[in-house]
């Protein structure tokens, strides 16, 4: 017995050199693994992936999703990723998903690959700043986004001819196109009965996107934007008045106001918010649809964005290249993501067609209102700057420790005092004021 | 040869089996050295260490000292020390869901082992009522959680009957907070101690009870003087561990407040800090806190021994005590 196991063992082993001294002489198109393992926070892209990537005979793709709550996916992921040198082969991570707050962190190390080093080329069809978002400080692409994530205002149709006594988007863009005027509008509508927004952070993200300093300076001080302390400003006002209410962006409270009997008038978001958070609308029996446009808005903005990063140690490139090259290049995918998935491709080629086609509308939401048109013209201000690594926590933590002051809690200072403790907690070398 | 036989038998009847004990408790005893008690020692090494990840960049380890117990105490801005903060939270809320969780538990535990009540049915009532043990705590916080949300049933329902405003919003008052907590805590751990005191109480000789009863003494008179200091031990074995597992009371606030301890993080706990900490790997600072709370654990869980079990532990002097009451 004991023989045969030391005899087992010595196979292994030798096995195991074989493996290694065979792997570098071969070239890395010749051996392609079985199992491809996809980092995710959630379901959407993989509905995307099943539905328009055909994965090759003979490769099993492994999702690990986990939320990204309070951080939870960065944990486990970072695990992930300082555990890929020693993981085998089928256990190491292929690609992973990163979002805009924190694509940097990711980006700018060691655990994610150069597309060109498994013959990915960028194309010009894909805007810029996914590709400035997915590169390094040297400009080393490491990734790619499928979509693109201008945002503007959704309004309700039936709310704003009686607030504002039309719903054509060109009147009600002039009658917001300032937060001036966007504040206005909301004491208009208040006096109607309607709410502005649903959540006090509705309008977080086209402020905080337009900053023009990052969270953290260069010493490493906390620092608050004068686009993040006008935000707080406004919600300030709107909280105080009732144009808005206290649930949280992703809130059910929220989100309930999407139905037919909702009274909200604006929602911002881009072309993913659609499907991601405008379900409720699209309820067959309560929901409203046909009953939304889209406009630009006060201030233009982008939202979030998916990025797909190649995972250094990857055993299946050919298989990165070619799902990169699915959800950019390939304009039938890509016009499929606009027909039936109501997204903002990453190829300008495809925005274009459907921007320019006067028969193109969006029906699933909207009331056929060519929404491409509305986004391609925003996307042209996104710029990729001021991002720091520490971003989604930081903009969740200011959130959720704000809302417990708009929802009457605590008093301000305290809420800005537990938002400052938090960034100590979570983040030891982040310098904050008097905390 | 008989002389021979007589030896061997003679040596087998003093074999000593007391080894086979041994063997059969080593594993536990591994394991909790492996996975308990180098982990215990490691966690106070690495609590004087800065050591945390800034992204995938590791900081440390860096030898600090005593910086981060004196980070734990020193006060914020508004003067408030956290970590006490903290533990206060945690004591308020473990107490207002024990303190119903033994009484009930101690109830029924005499209730259902009563020879004279003799409740039918014994099965079917344990069963039930250690049911909300069985579900996982995080679940059940959710559960909590939808029921009592802005757009949830309870309080559409009391909104509908006045009780309360249309703008009461059950997660951002202490009171109501802190009561959810408590109330699932009760409700899944006063099944678990209602089946251990009655083990407790089957324990008792029963001729116990009925010589008391016989020498007239009533109910109150048989729990008091023979069911619970008889029970003693058994209690304190119960509210010591009730004590521990509240002092590491985690997920049931974590999943209900969504990790925020709101409002005011006066619902956050101990453990819920220390995880804080861990966001960022942050060894050091967690360390500390695992430190802390393995000390006031210590200190409370002794005190409640020391104090509960005073008078059972000199049986000679409570003789004498006796003694000089009748003199």
């Amino acid at each position: 017995m004991k023989k045969m196991i030391a005899i087992l063992l010595a196979a292994i082993m030798l096995l195991g050199v074989v493996g290694c001294a065979a792997k570098p002489a071969a070239p890395a198109a010749a051996e392609q693994g079985k199992v491809f393992n996809i980092y995710a926070w959630n379901e959407e892209f993989k509905g995307f992936f099943e539905k328009y990537y055909t994965v090759p005979e003979g490769v099993t793709v492994n999702w690990i999703i986990n939320p990204s709550d309070n951080g939870v996916y960065q944990q486990k992921l970072d695990e992930a990723l300082l555990n890929q040198a020693n993981a085998s082969a089928d256990e190491k991570i292929d690609m992973f998903l990163a979002e805009a707050d924190y694509i940097g962190k990711y980006v700018d190390s060691d655990y994610t690959m150069d597309v060109t080093s498994f013959g990915f080329k960028n194309a010009d069809t894909q805007y810029e700043y996914t590709i400035k978002a997915a590169s390094d400080k040297n400009g080393v692409c490491k990734g790619v986004s499928f979509q693109c994530c201008p945002a503007a205002v959704i309004y309700r149709k039936s709310i704003a001819m009686d607030v504002l006594g039309t719903d054509e988007p060109e009147e009600v863009q002039a009658a917001i196109d300032s937060w001036e005027k966007f504040n206005a509008v909301a004491a208009q509508a208040k006096e109607k009965g309607y709410y502005m927004t649903a959540s006090f952070a509705e309008t977080f993200r086209a402020f905080s996107n337009n900053c023009t300093k990052p969270w953290v300076d260069e010493n490493n001080n906390l620092q608050f934007d004068d686009q993040i302390t006008a935000w707080i400003d406004q919600t300030d006002e709107f909280i105080q008045n009732g144009y808005t209410l206290t649930a949280g962006v992703w809130d059910t409270e929220k989100t309930n106001q999407m139905f037919a009997d909702g009274k909200t008038m604006c929602f911002f978001g881009p072309a993913w918010y659609y499907n991601f958070c405008m379900t409720n609308a699209q309820d067959p029996d309560n929901g409203c649809v046909g009953d939304w446009r889209i406009v630009e808005g006060p201030q233009p903005y982008f939202w979030g964005g998916t990025w797909l990063l190649a995972a250094t140690g990857s055993d299946n490139t050919e298989m990165l290249k070619d799902i990169f090259e699915t959800f950019t290049v390939n304009e039938d995918v890509c016009s499929k993501l606009v027909e039936n998935e109501n997204q903002y491709p990453n190829n300008t080629a495809v925005v274009e067609k459907y921007a320019n086609d006067p028969s193109y509308g969006n029906t699933s939401i909207l009331d056929g209102q060519n929404d491409i048109a509305v986004f391609a013209n925003l996307a042209q201000n996104i710029k990729w700057e001021n991002h720091t690594n520490y971003d989604q926590l930081l903009n969740e933590g200011l959130q959720n420790k704000l809302q417990e002051y708009y929802n009457g809690s605590v008093d301000k200072e305290t809420a800005m005092k537990n938002f400052y403790n938090y960034v100590k907690e979570t983040y030891a070398n982040i310098n904050v004021p008097e905390a | 040869m008989n002389e021979r036989t007589a030896l061997q038998n003679a040596k087998r009847k003093t074999v000593s089996y007391a080894k086979w004990g041994y063997i059969f408790i080593l594993p536990f005893f591994v394991v909790y050295l492996c996975f308990t008690l180098i982990p215990q020692f490691l966690t106070i090494y690495n609590s004087f260490f800065e050591n945390y990840r800034d992204g995938l960049t590791q900081i440390g380890p860096n030898f600090v000292g005593l910086e981060n117990y004196k980070a734990l105490f020193t006060a914020d801005s508004a003067g408030t020390v956290r970590i006490l903060k903290y533990l206060a939270n945690t004591m308020i809320m473990w107490f207002v869901g024990a303190l119903p969780q033994f009484v009930i538990a101690m109830l029924l535990a005499i209730f259902f082992t009563s020879y004279r009540l003799n409740i039918k049915g014994q099965g079917f009532f344990k069963t039930v009522i250690y049911m909300p043990n069985l579900i996982m705590a995080a679940a059940f916080s959710m559960l909590f959680f939808t029921l009592f949300s802005r757009v949830g049933p309870i309080q559409m329902l009391l909104t509908k009957w006045g009780w309360i405003d249309a703008s009461f919003d059950f997660f951002s008052h202490r009171v109501t907070v802190r009561g959810m907590i408590a109330l699932m805590n009760f409700l899944m751990w006063f099944g678990n101690t209602t089946i251990v005191l009655m083990a407790g109480i089957m324990g008792i000789d029963q001729a116990l009870f009925e010589s008391a009863t016989l020498d007239g003494a009533n109910a109150t008179q048989v729990f008091f003087r023979v069911t619970l200091p008889l029970l003693m031990p058994i209690f304190v074995y119960c509210l010591i561990t009730a004590l521990i597992g509240g002092i590491q009371m985690f997920d049931v606030p974590q999943v209900l407040t969504k990790g925020n301890g709101a409002p005011d993080e006066l619902s956050r706990t101990l453990v819920m800090y220390l995880n804080g900490y861990l966001t960022t790997k942050n060894y050091g600072m967690a360390g500390a806190i695992s430190v802390i709370i393995f000390i006031i654990t210590g200190v409370l869980g002794g005190f409640v021994y020391r104090m509960l079990t005073a008078q059972y532990r000199d049986p000679g002097r409570q003789h004498r005590q006796r003694k000089g009451d009748v003199l």
